[in-house]
């Protein structure tokens, strides 16, 4: 009984070459219909990229474009009102052949959907149906990709539900999702996530609606899982200690674009963006003393700021919605032309307004195989 | 669940004693009064030169009308009540419900003029022979019963008389404001008013003479109230329902009293009546549930498209459509020979050759014959069809708004994100959660329906519960209307608890235990 | 730098982000809440539609007193050599109070609206709603004073009472002092002299209206007699009949019929006009030829209904006979057609089973179901949204005691107990609108009572009661705006319901007495003999259909675009 799932997860691992990206996000731009007015710009010009076995933590404040940009790659936007105006999502099958997700049809995206991407949302509360057991939702999930009976899939459902640490799977498959607590239900959430092996997790802020232990517990094991079945994942979050503890390689995002990018110790140590340095120096640190902390705004408002890349001579300036561009932008005509993603370092990239310095900057979206398990040994 | 079921039917009896009590009080407050329109239909055993005041009184006293309006409601209740107190009633052959003579009523304020009243004396009780066929002792009954009946008439005709000279009396000493309209005196006048119309009228002997009559009809009528009551307990009648303490407290059926118009059993009327109302609406319900709950979903799922905007419109546009608008185009243009089509029947439940029909359709003589049901079907064509149409609209909006409540649910971005299927996502996830409006729709839907056979069967004369609800509100019918009030109340009550069984089952989150 | 952002703009020119919103590109101003709400129904043509329906029904329920009435706008009494001797307005002496208060108010409303006296526009709505709120309930207390004094078994020393030249005055004064007093405090006008000014103006003018107007004269209409007699001349409104003025010879008139209209259905009676062919076929009218005899059965009948014309009937006799002998007419047709082209009164659409015109009925029935609607749904909306706030707030054995009495609402259909009530009841229309306003609360009473449930333990309520503020304030003006937004809204859908209720009740022949009533001619369009009258059939029909799809119409929009939950599935 234990066996099944085992023996279904050794070949899709074994296949995977997992020095090859899984899944690149390019120059995406998504916007919403706004009624009367004009369309919001929800994300522009996003490029990130993720490896097997490790954590791409997705962070920036509400409404930055964290969200759209992972329910783009399942299609899960609703269109109309939302609308894919450019880019593309690349996703490597196992068999290593790309293909661009924002352009399946709904048939073949039902096949990734649950079976390769699988995604865990930030309300358990009402993301599953009310009115089916637990165990009714789990082998809905598997009975749709696997080609097993309803008595296997029962086992697999129980085997998932032991494996997230569910106490009493067998007797708990019968119980309606109001029967759980929030912490058991965000389990059952990743168990059905987790129940066909997906390849890559979407984990959208999972921990926001539980407590600080569950948080901790729920976040240990996705870690696991991670390690153990050479799965991807893209953490997106608001919590920078979640990402200081979980995370690989950290994407920030502000205003639907992405403004730094780079492993996880680099960034947390050498912030390039000011953004980044706001939102670094706006949390408290445990052992040392402050007066006050300093504010984002104390720091994005300062121009001093702006000036402190290498390059910065040359004219390459940390692009900034707020700020008026440099004098010598040269934005092509194209949507979001005013800005790039400029590699400033090995393995660290940061949002710049496409000055003249950075006119022919053609760089690929970034590429970081990056894992800190690996650093460890 | 069950306990939660009988605490709800334990909770109907108040709501159904507050209903009633409206009515009633509705009735009562009517110009006239309850009796008004007995007036109009009087009947019984007075004679032709009695006075209208007379004639009135008597059809009072016969229906128990001469109360104070809460104790008329309070009797109505104690017969409703399945639970009965004191003697038990008896159930006559016809059906009739027999209970015990009432108390006769004195004549007021007789004891200002005439300190007592004449010495009844109680006659024997009465025994039935083994031998006596239940024949024999209906009309042992029926005599005593008739004999006490005229009496009873003439000590009211006396009682009034007296009043009457009362109220004259009281006229003549300008005491006015003691004066009914009829020219009676007002039972309630002070004993000093009496006082004084005695001694200052001038009519002292007139009086005297009066009350004497009065007294003695009372005294002939309470010896043959007493001698139909000896033979009531001799029990010539089955006894109604069962004891709990003999002779105290004892559980029957409710007794919804004889209809003032028609002189027939209540029961009987709605056991006729109601039948054909449910039907009507058994009928009507699930074809509005057949036709709207699909055309909902397909709205939901085709959020504007042209179906979506079409089916909305016409759905607006039927809701709006007057029913008895409805009934009169049907009418007029469909069953109608003259100005329509005439392909239904234009009124009834049946054609008259049908109760000479076979129950289902056969050839005969190679001429098709409808057969009873499909007759009957045919006659419910149109009023099934006044009855369903604004339902649709009610329910199609409904569904609408709920499918699509639940599209943006969370959890069928879970079952998307899941690769479910968009058609499995619609049936098994967004309906089966769409299911609790829909049936929270029933109890909206129900008691529209109740009300809308009202109007339909007035205008089809179909012979249910609504045409026995106008009916008896034309000739104010106080017992059919209470009775209707009762029944509607019950059908609806348990309707509505149907309704929220079916929800507990549908919906795992609600447990009434 | 404006050119810079000039070009950040002009990238992406249909579609901004959320910081170029919050930097005020691609902005638009907001409007307030019902104001959204308003331009959004704006955009519905069926909502537009249902506004525009509604103004013209209230238009008529406003002037149908000057658009049809058998009553001349001016009488001129003739001596016998045809001079005028006087003239006199009889139409205007018999206004009802309603009528010249509802014109009052039109007149006032006007510049009420436009002038600028320095009070925004949302406090004009409600002094004008207080204000006809306040004359409303004047000549509501004024009708029960009049019903009570006129009542039959009054005692003879109020009788006296009310045939004194004072009583009108002091009755009408009384009548005011209350409306203006019950509803002084509702005056939203802060500034003391206006508050006092505006209630004592309307009062004043209402008072002295039900005085004037307090006896009505008997109807009665024997202007056609007198004119054709040549004692007066007459000059009519456009249509020149009364809803109650009839007939009973012009019963079931079909539309387009005259005065004569009795003429002609004794003429189609008649054998000559209902000869078959050998086939059996009703021999078409044109085929029959217009003998002498005909002629003069014609003329006997026009002479039959002499009483009922205007001028003296020879007037027609000898021209029918002119144009016989000059050969104009031929034909049993062209004999119809010449007695429906005379000059006469017309039933544009007909009469009903009493003779009365239906067209002036219906004008005068718009007044009856805008009414209905509004103030039985007000009503309603008034008791339901206090019941449900007491229940909500307090809970406990208030709610379990209030909760009974809306139980046994739901327990029974409302048109059941709408029907016997209507039915025990006086037969007027205010009666009715009391009767449908306390039958039909229930809806809002439990909707206000599961917002306040969830709203009481909210915290800005905790707050409002740790200040101390007083119950009402925390009740009404804290609660109730947060609670009462779907109710305001579905009242449109309660009001088409009220509407449609009137006409059942009207159908069953339960509606007000005297009183003219969609619902009423439309019980006319059939009978126990089976006979289908279809101008009283489709006339009347569609008017309440239309009436009542417009308020759903406004609903819908309503709703739609106050509805969070469809706002929400937008983005």
């Amino acid at each position: 009984m234990t066996q099944a799932p085992a023996q279904t997860s050794e070949p899709k691992a074994s296949k995977v070459n997992i020095h090859e990206p899984i899944m690149e996000v390019n120059n995406l731009a998504v916007s919403f219909d706004n009624g009367s007015g004009p369309r919001i710009q929800a994300v522009d010009g996003v490029q990130m990229s993720v490896y097997p076995r490790q954590t791409l933590a997705v962070v920036g404040e509400s409404g930055c474009g964290k969200s759209v940009t992972s329910m783009s790659s399942m299609q899960l936007i609703p269109r109309p009102p939302g609308r894919f105006d450019r880019g593309r999502i690349d996703y490597r099958l196992e068999n290593g052949k790309l293909v661009n997700l924002l352009e399946l049809s709904e048939k073949e995206m039902r096949s990734i959907r649950g079976n390769e991407i699988a995604m865990i949302f930030q309300e358990p509360m009402t993301s599953l149906n009310p009115v089916y057991t637990v165990g009714d939702q789990i082998i809905e999930a598997i009975t749709l990709h696997q080609p097993v009976s309803t008595k296997q899939a029962w086992d697999i459902a129980v085997e998932a539900m032991d494996a997230v640490g569910i106490p009493d799977p067998n007797g708990r498959m019968k119980a309606y999702p109001h029967q759980f607590s929030g912490g058991m239900r965000q389990r059952v959430m990743i168990a059905m996530a987790l129940a066909c092996q997906p390849r890559l997790l979407l984990a959208d802020e999972p921990t926001t609606a539980l407590d600080v232990t569950i948080q901790a517990q729920i976040l240990e094991l996705i870690q696991e899982l991670k390690q153990t079945r050479d799965m991807a994942v893209i953490l997106i979050t608001h919590d920078l200690g979640v990402v200081a503890e979980n995370s690989d390689v950290v994407c920030v995002m502000y205003a639907g674009r992405v403004v730094e990018y780079a492993n996880v110790y680099d960034l947390f140590d050498n912030p390039r963006h000011p953004y980044t340095r706001g939102l670094l120096a706006s949390i408290p640190k445990i052992g040392s003393r402050h007066d006050r902390l300093v504010t984002i705004d104390e720091v994005v408002k300062n121009p001093e700021e702006f000036k402190k890349l290498p390059g910065a001579d040359k004219g390459i300036t940390p692009w900034w919605p707020w700020n008026d561009a440099p004098k010598d932008l040269a934005a092509r005509n194209e949507p979001a032309g005013d800005y790039c993603l400029h590699k400033i370092a090995d393995d660290h990239w940061v949002g710049c307004w496409r000055t003249e310095a950075l006119k022919d900057d053609n760089s690929p979206p970034p590429e970081l195989e990056f894992r800190c398990a690996d650093q460890k040994q | 669940m069950g306990t939660y079921i009988l605490r709800r039917l334990i909770l109907m009896v108040p709501t159904l004693i507050g209903l009633t009590l409206m009515v009633f009080l509705l009735i009562a407050m009517s110009p006239g009064g309850i009796g008004a329109a007995l007036n109009v239909s009087s009947g019984g055993q007075m004679d032709s030169g009695t006075s209208k005041a007379q004639q009135q009184a008597y059809l009072e006293d016969r229906y128990g009308l001469d109360d104070p309006v809460l104790i008329q409601y309070v009797r109505w209740l104690g017969r409703v009540s399945p639970v009965k107190f004191g003697q038990r009633d008896q159930i006559a052959p016809t059906g009739e419900v027999v209970r015990a003579p009432k108390q006769l009523k004195t004549p007021p304020r007789y004891d200002v003029i005439n300190d007592t009243l004449p010495e009844v004396e109680a006659p024997d009780p009465v025994v039935f022979d083994e031998s006596m066929t239940q024949e024999e002792q209906t009309r042992a009954y029926r005599l005593a019963s008739q004999h006490y009946t005229r009496l009873r008439a003439d000590s009211i005709r006396t009682r009034t008389i007296y009043l009457e000279t009362l109220g004259r009396a009281l006229r003549e000493i300008d005491q006015d404001k003691y004066v009914e309209r009829t020219g009676t005196m007002k039972t309630d006048a002070p004993k000093r008013a009496v006082e004084r119309a005695l001694t200052e009228s001038g009519m002292e002997s007139e009086i005297r003479e009066s009350l004497d009559n009065a007294l003695s009809a009372y005294a002939s009528a309470e010896r043959a109230r007493l001698e139909l009551k000896a033979v009531f307990d001799a029990k010539p009648f089955r006894e109604a329902g069962f004891p709990i303490i003999p002779g105290t407290l004892s559980v029957a059926a409710p007794d919804l009293g004889m209809s003032f118009s028609r002189g027939r059993p209540v029961t009987a009327l709605i056991a006729e009546a109601l039948p054909i109302t449910l039907l009507l609406n058994f009928i009507a319900i699930p074809i509005i549930y057949i036709i709207a709950v699909p055309s909902g979903m397909l709205a939901a799922t085709h959020r504007g498209s042209w179906f979506d905007v079409l089916s909305g419109g016409l759905y607006v546009a039927l809701w709006s459509v007057p029913i008895v608008w409805a009934c009169v185009l049907m009418l007029g243009y469909l069953a109608n020979n003259q100005s329509g089509l005439g392909a239904f029947p234009v009124t009834g439940l049946h054609s008259i050759e049908a109760q000479d029909m076979t129950w289902l359709p056969s050839f005969n003589d190679g001429h098709f014959v409808r057969g009873f049901i499909l007759d009957t079907l045919w006659h419910l064509c149109l009023p099934v069809a006044a009855l369903v149409y604004t339902g649709f609209a009610v329910l199609s909006k409904q569904t609408r708004a709920a499918m699509l409540d639940n599209f943006n649910a969370d959890y069928v971005r879970t079952a998307k994100a899941k690769g479910v299927p968009s058609r499995d996502i619609v049936l098994r996830h967004v309906f089966r959660n769409s299911l609790l409006p829909i049936i929270t729709m029933f109890v909206s839907i129900f008691p529209a329906m109740l009300a809308g056979s009202v109007v339909v069967e007035k205008v089809f004369s179909v012979p249910g519960m609504g045409s026995l609800v106008i009916e008896a509100i034309f000739l104010r019918d106080r017992e059919v209307l209470l009775a209707n009030a009762f029944i509607i109340g019950v059908v609806n009550m348990l309707a509505l608890l149907l309704a929220d069984v079916l929800y507990a089952l549908a919906d795992p989150r609600i447990s009434y235990d | 730098m404006p050119e810079t952002q000039d070009t950040t703009r002009s990238l992406n020119p249909e579609a901004v982000t959320g910081v170029q919103l919050a930097q005020g590109i691609g902005h638009q101003p907001a409007k307030g809440f019902w104001g959204e709400a308003w331009s959004q129904v704006m955009k519905r043509p069926g909502a537009l539609f249902g506004l525009t329906w509604i103004s013209i029904i209230a238009f008529f329920a406003i002037f149908a007193p000057f658009l049809a009435s058998g009553h001349p706008l001016i009488m001129s009494e003739l001596d016998e050599a045809g001079n005028v001797v006087s003239t006199t307005y009889p139409l205007f002496a018999q206004l009802k109070a309603t009528d010249v208060l509802l014109i009052l108010g039109l007149i006032a409303a006007v510049p009420f609206f436009i002038l600028p006296l320095g009070i925004d526009r949302s406090t004009r709505i409600a002094v004008a709603v207080v204000v006809s709120l306040q004359a409303m309930l004047a000549s509501l207390i004024a009708t029960a004073i009049r019903g009570y004094v006129t009542g039959r078994d009054v005692s003879d020393t109020i009788r006296e009472m009310e045939q004194a030249t004072w009583f009108p005055w002091a009755a009408s004064l009384t009548c005011v002092a209350i409306a203006v007093l019950l509803l002084f405090w509702l005056v939203p006008l802060n500034r003391g002299f206006l508050r006092f000014g505006t209630s004592a103006l309307v009062g004043a003018v209402v008072a002295v209206v039900i005085a004037m107007t307090w006896s009505v004269p008997l109807e009665s209409f024997n202007y056609r007699q007198r004119e054709a007699a040549g004692e007066i001349s007459a000059v009519y409104t456009l249509i020149p009949l009364s809803p109650q003025q009839g007939d009973t010879v012009l019963d079931l008139a079909p539309p387009k019929s005259n005065l004569l209209a009795p003429a002609i259905k004794r003429l189609e009676r008649s054998s000559t006009l209902r000869q078959k062919d050998t086939e059996g076929n009703r021999v078409p009218l044109s085929d029959i030829p217009l003998t002498p005899e005909l002629l003069d059965s014609a003329i006997s009948e026009i002479q039959a209904v002499d009483r009922l014309l205007p001028v003296h009937v020879t007037e027609f006799t000898t021209a029918l006979r002119a144009d016989f002998d000059s050969g104009q007419l031929e034909n049993a047709k062209d004999l119809i057609d010449w007695i429906n082209a005379q000059q006469l009164p017309t039933f544009v659409i007909g009469t009903d089973s009493l003779g009365q015109d239906v067209l002036s009925q219906m004008l005068h029935a718009c007044r009856l179901s805008i009414s209905i609607g509004l103030v039985s749904t007000g009503l309603a909306v008034l008791i339901g949204v206090t019941v449900g706030a007491l229940m909500g707030y307090f809970g406990g054995w208030v709610d379990l005691l209030l909760y009974r009495v809306v139980e046994i609402f739901m327990a029974i259909p409302v048109l059941f107990l709408l029907i016997v009530a209507a039915a025990v009841l006086p037969r007027n229309t205010y009666v009715m609108m009391i009767i449908i306003g306390c039958v039909t609360w229930t809806g809002s009473a439990r909707f206000v009572r599961a917002e306040f449930y969830k709203l009481r333990n909210q915290d800005f309520v905790q707050s409002a009661k740790a200040v101390g503020l007083p119950l009402r304030s925390i009740l009404f003006k804290h609660m109730l705006p947060n609670g009462v937004t779907p109710v305001l809204v579905d009242s449109s859908f309660a009001i088409a319901a009220a509407i449609l209720a009137e006409a059942v009740l009207s159908f069953l022949g339960l509606g007000p007495a005297n009183q003219a009533s969609w619902g009423r001619l439309l019980s006319d369009a059939t009978n126990q003999v089976g006979d289908f009258v279809w101008w009283l059939a489709i006339f009347p029909g569609a008017a309440i259909f239309l009436t009542v799809l417009a308020y759903n119409l406004i609903g819908e929009a309503l709703r739609d675009a106050i509805d969070p939950k469809l706002k929400k599935a937008r983005v």
